[in-house]
């Protein structure tokens, strides 16, 4: 049995492993090596209940606070089996080696996080990400060198081998060769992370790019929940990006502040109580959109070895690119796009609406609902990986592969025929105007208006995206990946239309209110060139 | 700014310097300005000759990926981590890593570090920490990027066949601290392919982006009996 698994940050690795343990042979592609990946920039930590967590904490509580956080949109049963395989997913962690953050007694420890009724986030320092790729790669490596786990490099995903609601496959192209291939496999899953860079500037990597949902949605693939953005509350702006600022920094005791008249006002702290910096990601963000301000987060008042121990990374960040040396000074924060909750739909068992096609890590939409809580995506990102792959084990091949060579040979010309241009013009031109749309009209604060004008935008850009000739010079990626990247982003402004009502990571101003008759998923497929969406009345989807 | 970058579009071909001018922010990165130089229709050298846009390699951009590293005026360096306002002089040369196969201009092939470490199991198994570790260690040396800078350096790598460098040493010190019980095992590949050819000059640890310290490494793999 074959499966081929796109993408190696923590899902893909986590997914290739447990198949591998199974007996089934895995192709693992991705353009770079797992040290590339954005799962490396994971800064704060994982949630688990395990036995011994702090008095009164429950695998109940967990399931609680996420569909809390989830705003009614979280899939209640699959939140359940991740929440339940929390401790197991610590410990496995522990068997591969992570170097997690431990106590006198060399017991990993935990650090309270938002929105969470209990200390529950096992860190690593500030490199928790980082970290657990380490030991998932080092593992994967020993399954590589028996030759159950195939690594293919400077590859990407292309377009998936779909024949009647089927998948077989996919088309990878070759860096190396500058050539589409056909690689067939039984299953097919899909571990490509979110979208960050529809934005531009945001705390995550470029290599996040959409593309792969993108395209499996123009090929009928069934997308989720597009709408729920997560704004990360405080990141430090750079001159490439928008550095995160980890939730830790709150987690230990951090104050968000602006200044009015000469004076601090702890405006979170003021509206909320004592716990108000340690308010949702959403709530957060908008407080500090609403504030108009230039906002400030102060650790000064800690003893600069608990700063040394606990944050290193954010005061190395800090000082390289700022110059700000936050054992003396407070840090401009202000919030930036972060987090996908929504992605390819899944069912339970993480198949997407396409059969023998998964996704599993952040593309894929099913526990988070209208938001996520930090440190839920690292767990969901590996849980996923373990579902899909326990399912794929229990089922059997495809008894034979269709012929896909009519397929291959006409994407082949379109390449060729888009490598013949003569023309500078860089695709970027039309990728920046697209964050810019992005960022102007699916904000934190949306309203109809805006994303009309957005959609409009798009509509412009797809239309004129399939008429320009581009820079060859540049990776083929670059140059075919635009119009299904043009794609997802319309289907967000579509369903951050549809959704005529606020809730989660979703704030309209002209719907403030959570609305019962908005209760429901929102799905959206691709129809003859038109974003078609629907509720998910019927629960197609676990949600 | 003048910035000249060692050029190839192809592994075959024989690379060549081209020179462009640089008008943007000196608050920039060499990252910055990789992207701020490709950022138009057209791309000049500095004779105003059109020319490709240069191929570089990026994910994080803030120096936790290691995919950017590159030699930055004869200093080998994260691009997304080298300011412009510390370099010194109007000029600034870029060039891919040398101790790696080329792609194209500044991207290298860096695939090696893994094989070496693949083709010798380095990799837990399973885990058996010794009562005596060193977490502090532990944690620094599983940061390890994979980024190559210090093999750049090093002067007794070359082609990579038989001594590793570095981070080969860095992910035996790993499975050592893991799993006591494999000690032996990776004791006499770290002698192999580390300890009997390393100079010890310490050039790996003095630019590495991670401040690994790679003499912890080596004292407590040399201590394996
Ligand atoms: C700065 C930052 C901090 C975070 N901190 C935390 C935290 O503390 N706790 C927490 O729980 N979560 C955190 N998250 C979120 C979490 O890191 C991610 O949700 C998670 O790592 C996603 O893992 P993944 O494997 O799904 O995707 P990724 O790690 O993004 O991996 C995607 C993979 O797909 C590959 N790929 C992409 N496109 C293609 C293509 N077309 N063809 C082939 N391959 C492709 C990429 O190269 C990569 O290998 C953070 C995120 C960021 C950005
Ligand atoms: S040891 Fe340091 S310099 Fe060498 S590859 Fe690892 S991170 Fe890079
Ligand atoms: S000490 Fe010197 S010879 Fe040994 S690995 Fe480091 S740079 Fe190479
Ligand atoms: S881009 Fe990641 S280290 Fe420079």
């Amino acid at each position: 049995m074959e499966a081929l698994v796109i993408g190696s940050g923590i899902a893909g690795m986590a997914c290739a492993l447990r198949l591998a343990k199974q007996g089934i042979h895995v192709v693992l592609a991705s353009p770079y090596p797992s040290e590339r990946s954005q799962s490396v920039m994971a800064a704060g930590g994982i949630n688990a209940m395990v036995s011994g967590n702090e008095e009164g904490d429950s695998v109940e509580s967990h399931i609680q606070d996420t569909l809390k956080g989830g705003s009614g949109l979280g899939g209640e049963e699959a939140v359940r089996g991740m929440c339940e395989h929390g401790g197991e997913i610590i410990r496995y962690l522990e068997s591969i080696g992570t170097v997690f953050s431990v106590d006198g007694a060399n017991k990993p420890v935990r650090r309270a996080f938002g929105g969470q009724s209990h200390k529950r986030t096992y860190y690593c320092g500030s490199a928790t990400g980082k970290q657990i790729v380490s030991a998932l790669a080092m593992e994967c490596r020993r399954f590589e060198a028996f030759g159950m786990i195939t690594r293919r490099l400077r590859c990407s995903f292309h377009s998936a081998l779909i024949r009647d609601g089927a998948a077989y496959g996919a088309l990878l192209y070759d860096e190396a060769s500058a050539r589409l291939e056909a690689c067939y496999a039984d299953f097919l899953v899909m571990a490509t992370g979110g979208q960050n860079a529809l934005f531009g500037k945001t705390t995550g990597s470029s290599l996040c790019d959409g593309y792969a949902a993108g395209r499996l949605f123009m090929q009928g693939a069934v997308l989720k929940n597009l709408e729920f953005i997560q704004y990360h509350p405080t990141t430090l702006e750079t001159a490439q990006k928008k550095m995160l600022i980890s939730e830790a920094v709150r987690g230990e005791g951090g104050r968000l502040f602006y200044v009015e008249n000469g004076e601090r006002v702890y405006f979170m702290e003021e509206k909320y109580g004592k716990r108000g910096n340690l308010m949702t990601r959403d709530v957060i963000s908008r407080e500090i959109y609403a504030t108009g301000k230039d906002v400030y987060l102060d650790i000064s008042f800690l003893d600069g070895q608990t700063i040394d121990e606990r944050l290193p990374e954010v005061r190395d960040i800090c000082i390289k690119y700022r110059g700000i040396d936050i054992k003396k000074e407070p840090i401009p924060v202000s919030p930036s796009v972060h987090f996908f909750m929504g992605g390819l739909a899944v069912h339970l068992n993480h198949e997407t609406s396409l059969r023998n096609l998964f996704a599993v890590g952040e593309c894929a939409s099913i526990y988070h609902g209208a938001n996520r809580l930090g440190g839920n995506s690292l767990l969901s990102a590996i849980y996923s990986g373990f579902v899909a792959a326990d399912e794929i084990a229990g089922r059997a091949p495809a008894r034979k592969y269709p012929d896909f060579t009519a397929f291959m040979e006409d994407e082949r010309r379109l390449l060729k025929k888009s490598s013949a241009s003569k023309s500078t013009f860089p695709v970027f031109y039309i990728r920046d105007m697209l964050s810019m749309t992005m960022a102007e009209h699916l904000g934190i604060v949306r309203d109809e208006k805006g994303l009309e004008e957005g959609l409009t935008d798009i509509g412009y850009y797809l239309s004129i995206a399939e008429k320009i000739r581009y820079d060859r010079s540049v990776p083929a990626y670059s140059n075919f990946s635009l119009k299904p990247i043009l794609c997802i982003a319309g289907a967000t402004l579509a369903s951050a239309r549809e959704r005529r009502e606020s809730r989660g990571a979703h704030f309209r101003s002209d719907y403030p209110e959570t609305l019962e008759r908005y209760g429901y998923a929102t799905l959206v497929s691709y129809q003859d060139g038109k974003f078609q969406i629907r509720p998910d009345q019927e629960h197609a989807y676990e949600s | 700014m003048k910035v000249n970058v060692l050029r190839r579009m192809t592994p075959e071909q024989e690379p060549y310097w081209e020179s462009f001018l640089y008008d943007g922010s000196e608050d920039n990165t060499v990252a910055g300005l990789l992207d701020y130089i490709n950022y138009n229709d057209d791309i000049l050298n500095d004779k105003g000759e059109k020319t490709t846009r240069i191929s570089w390699e990026c994910s994080c951009i803030q120096g936790i990926c290691g995919a950017c590293a590159m030699i930055v005026n004869d200093v080998p360096a994260l691009a997304c981590e080298a300011f412009l306002k510390d370099i010194q002089g109007e000029e600034i040369s870029l060039r891919p890593l040398s101790k790696f196969p080329v792609i194209r201009d500044l991207v290298v092939d860096r695939s090696g570090i893994y094989d070496s470490l693949r083709h010798n199991n380095v990799c837990i198994e399973t885990y058996k920490p010794p009562s005596d570790g060193d977490h502090e260690q532990d944690y620094a040396s599983a940061k390890c990027l994979k980024c190559g800078l210090c093999i750049e350096c090093c002067p007794k790598y070359t082609d990579g066949r038989t001594f590793y460098g570095a981070p080969f040493a860095n992910d035996c010190y790993l499975v050592a601290s893991r799993n006591q019980e494999k000690s032996h095992e990776i004791l006499e590949i770290y002698q192999e392919h580390f300890k009997d050819s390393c100079a010890f000059d310490l050039a790996c640890m003095r630019i590495c982006p991670m401040g690994i310290k790679i003499t912890a490494c080596m004292k407590k793999l040399n201590s394996l009996k």
